[in-house]
């Protein structure tokens, strides 16, 4: 319970004082997941969006795996990503193993079939009778797909929020391709394994309370921006 | 604008639902598209409107096959209307905002409509808040702003009060008196079609076994089989 009481009051510590390696850590957490998230948004929204209004052969076994993929042992993923990476690996030539860019890519390749997957739902449940209301009005395809990411915001959103709650709350697979290297590739969940393997409770879970405080803030933007519609 | 179709026909897993050799629907006619359920009206309806595939045939309007020009000159209202996340305003003035119109025309023709349906008081409102009568009376307002040349209706007033009923078809009567559009309007009611019909079309398993003037099809000479349905109360 002690471990708690100071995790707690380190938290606050590390807050009011703006640590400054403390911050590195949040900032590069932030970065390596949003911009992860990002480009996995551009590919996943469109790509859901579009599974969900098209019908084609095979398209059963394609779901099948966008489903197996998002609940993908993320450690896994760091594995393969960091065997491609390898210097004798077929990527080896770009030498990303270390990087924050691997921890990018790993987290890209996490997170994107989790965001086609919930688009695709979302989609799938609505996207038939807007796709026919647009045409019934005289839309041309591309007011059609306008329509469609503007009435399918809210699922969007939610898409892209739960995708980047994945991506920072991973360590698996950026522990694997990152290395966890000071200044260079260590982020918030890495440090909480970290600090766990030295024993140091107190500041693990300070860490973790801080990583708790952006994913409620994240949440609580989302839950705001659904109240308003 | 006429809409002539032409070995028309619409198979799921090979059970047919739709076999229409040949059919005009003539050009300011108000039609009322009758039959049993799973006859295939709504199936019917939705490949003139262009929201369907059919297996084989052609429907033409006015000569033409299906195009952007004949798409903006038609619309389709649903038993059960998509309104768009908006407020009932938004809603009516969509088909006109994709159009281009400029802002004091949409603002114009959007507030006439919602005069003339009887709800002012709901313009601000958003549309999941509204009962079904209020969302099908949002539905026709929209369907009407663009004044479309053929006018499409899928059950517009099942499901919904009797006054609602009354005042959506005095709108759909006053477009089709001002307007004079084609109108393809299925609906499960007798009374209602030789209200508002001039031209019946009567549909039974995926074929028009009959059409004509109201009287023609519901009269003394009526078809025995149409005889049937309506002394079964089938429709």
């Amino acid at each position: 319970m002690d471990n708690f009481v100071s995790g707690f009051k380190d938290a606050f510590q590390l807050i009011i004082t703006l640590d400054p390696e403390f911050f590195e850590i949040v900032r590069l957490s932030m970065v390596v997941s949003l911009t992860a998230t990002l480009l996995a948004a551009i590919f996943a929204i469109p790509f859901g969006t579009w599974l969900g209004i098209k019908e084609f052969p095979g398209k059963r076994i394609l779901v099948r795996i966008i489903y197996t993929l998002m609940s993908m042992p993320p450690v896994v993923i760091g594995l393969v990503l960091f065997l491609l990476f390898l210097r004798n690996g077929p990527l080896g030539e770009f030498r990303l193993n270390f990087t924050a860019t691997a921890m990018i890519i790993a987290q890209f390749v996490l997170v994107t079939p989790i965001i086609t997957g919930v688009v695709f739902n979302g989609t799938k449940e609505r996207g038939p009778d807007i796709q026919a209301l647009a045409r019934t009005m005289g839309a041309s395809p591309i007011q059609t797909v306008w329509l469609l990411i503007r009435e399918m915001r809210i699922n969007i959103l939610s898409a892209v929020v739960t995708g980047y709650g994945r991506a920072m709350s991973e360590v698996g697979a950026v522990m694997v391709v990152g290395g966890n290297i000071k200044g260079h590739t260590r982020i918030m969940t890495t440090t909480i394994a970290m600090l766990r393997n030295m024993g140091e409770y107190s500041l693990a879970i300070a860490t973790g309370i801080v990583l708790l405080l952006i994913s409620f803030l994240i949440n609580s933007l989302l839950y705001h921006w659904q109240q308003e519609r | 604008m006429n809409i002539t179709i032409d070995s028309l026909t619409k198979k799921y897993n090979d059970k047919s639902v739709l076999d229409i050799p040949e059919m005009e629907f003539q050009e300011g006619c108000l039609w009322g598209i009758l039959g049993p359920n799973g006859s295939g009206k709504t199936t019917l309806v939705r490949i003139v409107a262009g929201i369907l595939d059919s297996c084989s045939g052609n429907v033409l309007y006015q000569g033409d096959k299906y195009s952007d020009s004949i798409k903006k000159a038609m619309t389709l209202v649903f038993q059960r209307p998509y309104l768009i996340r908006s407020t009932v305003y938004e809603n009516i003035a969509y088909p006109l905002r994709i159009r281009d119109i400029n802002e004091q025309e949409v603002s114009s023709r959007v507030n006439e409509l919602i005069e003339s349906f009887r709800i002012q008081s709901i313009r601000d409102q958003k549309a999941w808040t509204l009962s079904g009568g209020e969302a099908q009376k949002v539905a026709l307002a929209r369907a009407l702003v663009f004044k479309p040349r053929i006018l499409i209706l899928d059950e517009p007033t099942s499901n919904i009060d009797p006054e609602s009923i009354m005042l959506l078809e005095e709108r759909i009567l006053d477009y089709y008196r001002k307007e004079k559009p084609t109108i393809l309007m299925v609906t499960h009611n007798i009374q209602q079609a030789k209200r508002l019909c001039n031209r019946i079309a009567f549909m039974n398993e995926g074929k028009i076994i009959d059409s004509g003037s109201p009287s023609e099809i519901f009269g003394p000479g009526a078809i025995p089989k149409i005889k049937e349905f309506i002394k079964k109360g089938l429709i």
